[in-house]
């Protein structure tokens, strides 16, 4: 065992949290509050180099490996950076952008990498619909051959970056009789005639990440824009979901270490019956369940990204155990920061309210924690 | 970073899991039943055998921290085996041996550590008080100098191995200063208590013991220390091994509970069709894969002495002990009325399961400390 980060890791850590801290974090309350993306940010996360980096630098990436990006994920957690933006990053740079890398063609990864990497354009992912989450076999959207084209037809729904997506990778049905092996993923561009998007969604947290449902009606796209085999699009999915559970899950990891400086500090200037609130055992003991958490969700986490780099295809049952603590076991660590700020961690004003608002999404997006619990049990 | 179990971390885990076979592990199951003198004889007799495989050699003292992660590979297996062995071999090796190979030069114990590395004799440690301990004022136990030697005096409750031990290391204090006093049994004025009744671990010994103007001569003397250096490297030897013994209480429960689920019909099929019991089955290996992951980590950094070591043994301590019980209460809930019969693995690990929250540094010290450090980092 060998638990310890290079030197290197360690560096760009400490520069994403520089960054974070500085260009980022200041405009973070007054987005959210107005449940804005943030473009300015995110051309700041794109020139960073953030957005790509775990692509080769030929690509417009940094050649990072996985440990690095995950690092560089919960740096910008820890930093203060909301859930939102972080969220936005990861449905760009890993389900949309890295599945195009891992099975597009050459001419595929030439024409949107570079521009994914830099955060000129913006990517996302439709796989869930109306009425299709973690049944995946039961999608409806259909993608059928008529002449030079695939012609695609149904909804996706919960699709973040979806409003403001140049790019999206669409999993759709060419086979329904065939399951799970008659789903293939598309590349669909903005502006192409017969999709758009029905609707944006309010979410309770999350906020600066526009969601929404996009719908196809007879929306035609060239043949060269099937991604990877005919058929493969469930195998596809399963591999992106590994990074929903691992690279998507680090920033609510950080976001306990931005809590737990928060309410150290705040715990000494808040004084109550004549003494600093950080005198009574009640507030000291949510502090150490804040780190208590912090401490054993980072080995969860860092463990896929490791797994990934060693080119271990896929590792569900470490992914699932992941998701399952950081998204369960992080509800008590962000209500309880909430609750040591009283009466001002109910108010927006405070930080520490939208990070518990942020955080609810961790145990519901990229399979629900009963869907963790399913896969587990299979496994084990 | 590394995931997996080096070669030289997995030969040590091999060749301590290769000394149990069904016979052994029923002659350990039947130790509950033994008294002092059989129970002596038969750790004897594991003594010996671990000897051989080297796993007495593992010790951590300042000087030989970086065997961690090989110890924790073959504490693992051992705690599977038996809590009970477990406990009394980690009392002999890594506590007693820890702290004599620590704190002694060959002058003064370099024949007991010679015994101890071959398995022929028992060790115990002797800390607690019956009356309050607490390091500022020093412990009730006195030791008073007579020129070459100390007469000591005092009570000690709870000592590990105390009826079968051929030597106790007996902390105490001399003129203020913490001194640790190498006791046999046979020592006019040694008085070792009856063996306490416990709720678990049937076959470990425990008792209480007293010192009525024993007579200690200096070279079975370590110390007196001028700082709280022992006492702080016992805790953190012990909190390792209760989170290690948790994380392998935890193994055992989960394999059985599942075995249990699989094999037993209800509602026309095995109980692990129910999603009530699955569903728990998944969260308990959630909590037992968490709680290794941190404690292999907190051993890790330990190994490195890393300066957030002490911290994260901390949380791995509490995080696995406090799960081993949620484990072992859901375990119990599975395996319902033939788990509530005396004699079978989840009855014996519900029983056992609440000790690692009590014993060490109690999950409420431990939460007090880790939140004190975290004010002390950032302190406004």
């Amino acid at each position: 065992m060998d638990f310890s980060f290079t030197a290197e890791q360690l560096m760009f850590r400490e520069q994403v949290l520089k960054f974070a801290r500085r260009e980022i974090v200041p405009r973070v309350q007054e987005h959210d509050l107005r449940g804005e993306f943030d473009w300015e940010s995110w051309r700041k996360l794109g020139e960073f180099g953030i957005l790509g980096l775990h692509f080769p630098e030929e690509l417009g990436g940094a050649g990072a490996d996985v440990v690095t990006s995950v690092l560089a994920a919960e740096a910008l957690g820890e930093a203060g950076v909301d859930g939102g933006l972080t969220l936005s990053y990861g449905a760009h740079t890993y389900l949309c952008a890295d599945t195009i890398f891992c099975h597009g063609t050459d001419a595929h990864r030439k024409k949107y990498i570079p521009k994914l990497a830099t955060g000129e354009w913006v990517g996302c992912m439709g796989l869930t619909e109306p009425g299709a989450g973690s049944d995946v076999a039961s999608l409806r959207t259909r993608a059928e051959k008529e002449g030079d084209s695939w012609v695609l037809n149904g909804s996706k729904m919960f699709i973040t970056n979806g409003a403001i997506a140049d790019v999206a990778v669409i999993y759709a049905k060419t086979d329904p009789a065939a399951g799970h092996a008659g789903i293939s993923a598309f590349i669909v561009e903005k502006g192409t005639p017969g999709f758009s998007v029905s609707r944006s969604l309010k979410k309770m947290g999350v906020r600066t990440s526009p969601t929404s449902e996009l719908v196809f009606e007879d929306c035609a796209i060239p043949m060269e824009n099937l991604l990877g085999q005919k058929g493969n699009g469930f195998l596809m999915a399963m591999q992106t979901v590994e990074w929903d559970r691992s690279a998507l899950m680090a920033p609510f990891v950080g976001a306990i270490s931005f809590l737990i400086q928060r309410c150290c500090r705040y715990a000494q200037e808040r004084e109550q019956f004549g003494r600093p609130i950080a005198y009574f055992q009640g507030i000291k003991h949510k502090i150490a369940n804040m780190k208590i958490f912090l401490e054993a969700a980072r080995s969860l986490v860092y463990r896929i990204a490791w797994c990934k780099d060693q080119g271990r295809p896929l590792n569900h049952l470490e992914a699932a155990v992941a998701k399952l603590f950081v998204g369960d076991w992080s509800l008590g660590p962000t209500n309880d920061a909430m609750v040591l700020f009283g009466g001002y961690g109910y108010c927006h004003e405070y930080d520490v309210e939208r990070v518990f608002r942020d955080g609810r999404l961790a145990p519901i997006g990229g399979g629900t924690s009963d869907v963790q619990k399913v896969i587990i049990s299979r496994l084990m | 970073m590394n995931f997996d179990w080096t070669p030289e971390e997995l030969k040590v885990k091999n060749s301590v899991k290769g000394l149990f076979d069904d016979v052994s592990l029923a002659e350990l199951l039947a130790l509950g039943e033994s008294d002092a003198q059989e129970l002596k004889r038969v750790t004897g007799n594991w003594l010996k055998r671990l000897a051989e495989t080297g796993y007495l050699d593992l010790r951590i003292g300042p000087s030989n921290r970086s065997d961690m992660p090989r110890l924790i590979a073959g504490q693992e297996e051992l705690a599977i085996a038996s809590g009970s062995l477990f406990l009394s071999v980690e009392a002999t090796a890594r506590l007693f041996g820890g702290v004599i190979a620590a704190f002694g030069d060959d002058a003064h114990v370099g024949d007991v550590l010679g015994l101890l590395q071959k398995g022929e004799i028992i060790g115990a440690v002797a800390v607690s008080e019956p009356e309050e301990l607490n390091a500022a004022h020093g412990f009730l136990t006195v030791g008073r100098s007579d020129g070459t030697g100390y007469l000591v005096n005092g009570r000690k409750s709870f000592v590990t191995n105390g009826p079968i031990a051929d030597y106790i290391a007996v902390f105490g204090s001399v003129d203020g200063q913490t001194a640790i006093f190498l006791v046999e049994p046979d020592f006019p004025g040694v008085v070792i208590g009856p063996r306490i009744r416990t709720l678990g671990f049937d076959g470990l010994a425990v008792a209480s013991m007293e010192l009525n103007d024993v007579r200690i001569p200096q070279n079975r003397v370590l110390g007196p220390f001028d700082d709280n250096a022992p006492l702080e490297l016992l805790r953190t030897m012990e909190d390792m091994v209760l989170a290690i013994g948790s994380v392998g209480l935890m193994e055992t429960t989960v394999r059985a509970a599942l075995a249990y689920a699989r094999s037993h019909q209800r509602g026309g099929k095995a109980i692990f069709g129910h999603q009530e019991i699955r569903f728990k089955l998944a969260e308990m290996l959630t909590m037992s894969q968490s709680s290794r992951l941190l404690a292999h980590r907190a051993g890790w950094l330990l190994s490195v002495s890393d300066p957030d070591a002490l911290a994260v043994v901390r949380c791995a301590k509490v995080f696995a002990a406090e799960s081993s019980e949620k484990v072992a209460s859901m375990a119990m809930q599975i395996m319902a009325g033939q788990g509530y019969c005396r004699g079978n693995v989840i009855e014996r690990g519900y029983r056992e399961a609440k000790y690692a929250a009590i014993a060490g540094t109690t999950s409420e010290v431990a939460r007090m400390a880790i939140a004190d450090d975290l004010l002390e980092w950032y302190k406004v």
